[in-house]
């Protein structure tokens, strides 16, 4: 191909991008397939984690049980605390390589993940157990009042109430991870940032270069925001019904 | 005497300092219908919402059958499947319609099929005249018919007891009607009932036995007759004339 040299901001934006289609479109779908799995991995955590906060020691319970249930809640209790106190790109550093250095070889892109599934679930964990704090006492106790186990009445009751009154809360953890991403470049994850560092190297355009991932970045949250909203939208479900003629006999 | 299902032994209950319930003891028969009467405050909710289970007792016991309903938690669930409960503010699941409100419970307690589940849902929905609302969320509806479907959901698991706390105090007086009506229909079938309630001449007309409570004890307990002609208890004389007055 044949590039004209650019004279402008935008011309250089439209040159490197072009010209470096390849690194952009592949740093977008790394950072995509980070944020994707590792917002579902920690999603999934948070939820373990939030439940497993709920749970209570009835006076009923073995000895067993309760100590059981303390130590996993204190264990998964300091997991949170310690990962929302210090920052993710430091988390990240000290992951990356303490795994190098104590533990199997492990590839950039799965330390990458592997942070930002501990860094979302500590965040979910919090989340989730807001969630589940804000659904009204009285759902459960109509539940229990039936039998229901406490479980089955989370799984059945609480969660699905509490999962739609947390989807703002999940869509911004989302957008942020996908964000956050940007910070894997320090153990050398491929990402859209790491892209827009080496692409800008080249011809020392380090201002159109970030501003093309910028655009990026802003295009791919927007999206993602609007299938939030839709999502949140659908939740809500009909606002009307419709009676069941075939049983109005004794209205 | 006939079949004791309920008894409540020697039962206190004390929050911190404040004791709520002392030393409660009631034999629910088969067939009763027990309207438990008395000032806010005087532990009528909490004496219910310990048999239920929802509280638990700090001395005492509930005998279900002369068997001890224990502290281990798959004793309490297959108890409360048979002790059912309605609630002041009806509790009907809010992420769910009608139907599936009175279908929940059946499935995923007793392990009925979608059919059996179905056709009870739809029979008892009949009964308190919610059928047509199946499709319906519980925020649709207005709180007298919530507290019908919840009549109805309590009904599908087939309890041998039905407790009900304050079924009406949370309506408007037009719908305090229609749920009455409900009971009263109920009331006929031989199902237990045990109903704390603010309806003196419900409870009057209703029950087969009467029990006032104050501060805590059982003050009176006898037949409405009795209880409301010619109360022995000086409490629940004051009781009754205030509420006359008002």
């Amino acid at each position: 191909m044949n590039f004209q040299t650019p004279n402008n901001t935008l011309e250089w934006m439209v040159f490197l991008a072009r010209k470096y289609s390849n690194m952009f479109i592949d740093g977008t779908w790394l950072t995509l397939y980070i944020a994707v799995i590792g917002t579902i991995l920690g999603f999934l955590l948070g939820y373990l984690i939030g439940i497993i906060e709920d749970i209570r020691i009835n006076p009923g319970d073995g000895v067993v049980r309760t100590v059981f249930i303390k130590l996993v809640k204190g264990i998964f209790g300091a997991y949170v605390e310690v990962f929302r106190d210090t920052p993710m790109i430091v988390q990240a550093m000290i992951v990356y390589y303490g795994i190098r250095q104590f533990g199997p070889e492990i590839t950039p892109v799965a330390a990458g993940i592997l942070v930002t599934v501990l860094n979302t679930g500590a965040y979910m964990a919090e989340t989730v157990r807001a969630g589940i704090g804000s659904i009204d006492q009285g759902q459960r106790e109509g539940a229990w009042a039936m039998g229901m186990s406490p479980f089955k009445t989370m799984l059945y009751v609480v969660l699905p109430q509490a999962f739609k009154n947390i989807i703002p809360e999940m869509a911004n953890l989302f957008l942020t991870n996908l964000k956050m991403t940007s910070v894997l470049n320090v153990i050398a994850v491929q990402e859209l940032f790491m892209a827009a560092k080496t692409v800008g190297g080249n011809y020392y355009k380090y201002f159109e270069s970030y501003l093309v991932i910028a655009v990026i970045y802003f295009v791919l949250c927007f999206l993602f925001n609007k299938v939030f909203i839709l999502l949140e939208k659908k939740m809500q479900g009909k606002t009307d019904y419709a009676l069941a003629v075939e049983y109005m006999d004794n209205l | 005497m006939s079949d004791v299902i309920i008894s409540i032994r020697d039962l206190s209950k004390s929050f911190g300092d404040h004791e709520v319930l002392k030393k409660i003891d009631i034999d629910v028969c088969a067939g009763e219908i027990i309207c438990i009467v008395g000032s806010s405050g005087s532990g009528k909710s909490t004496l219910l919402r310990c048999i239920n289970k929802l509280e638990r007792q700090t001395s005492g016991k509930i005998l279900y059958h002369d068997q001890e309903v224990r502290d281990k938690q798959k004793e309490i669930n297959q108890y409360r499947s048979k002790v059912g409960m309605v609630f002041q503010s009806f509790n009907l699941f809010n992420n769910m319609t009608v139907l599936e409100n009175c279908m929940l419970c059946t499935r995923k307690v007793l392990h009925l099929s979608k059919e059996e589940a179905f056709s009870r849902a739809i029979s008892h929905l009949r009964e308190v005249g919610m059928a047509p609302y199946i499709n319906a969320k519980p925020a649709q509806l207005s709180g007298g018919q919530k507290q019908r479907v919840a009549i109805a959901r309590s009904l599908c698991m087939n309890p041998e007891v039905l407790l009900f706390d304050e079924p009406t105090s949370a309506l408007d007086p037009e719908m305090v009607g229609e749920v009455l009506n409900v009971m009263k229909e109920l009331a006929t079938t031989g199902l237990t009932m045990i109903i704390v309630t603010h309806e003196m001449a419900f409870a009057r007309d209703v029950s087969t036995r009467t029990i006032f409570m104050d501060n805590g004890y059982v003050a009176e307990d006898d037949k409405p007759s009795e209880l409301f002609t010619n109360p022995k208890n000086p409490r629940t004389r004051e009781f009754l004339k205030r509420y006359l007055a008002g």
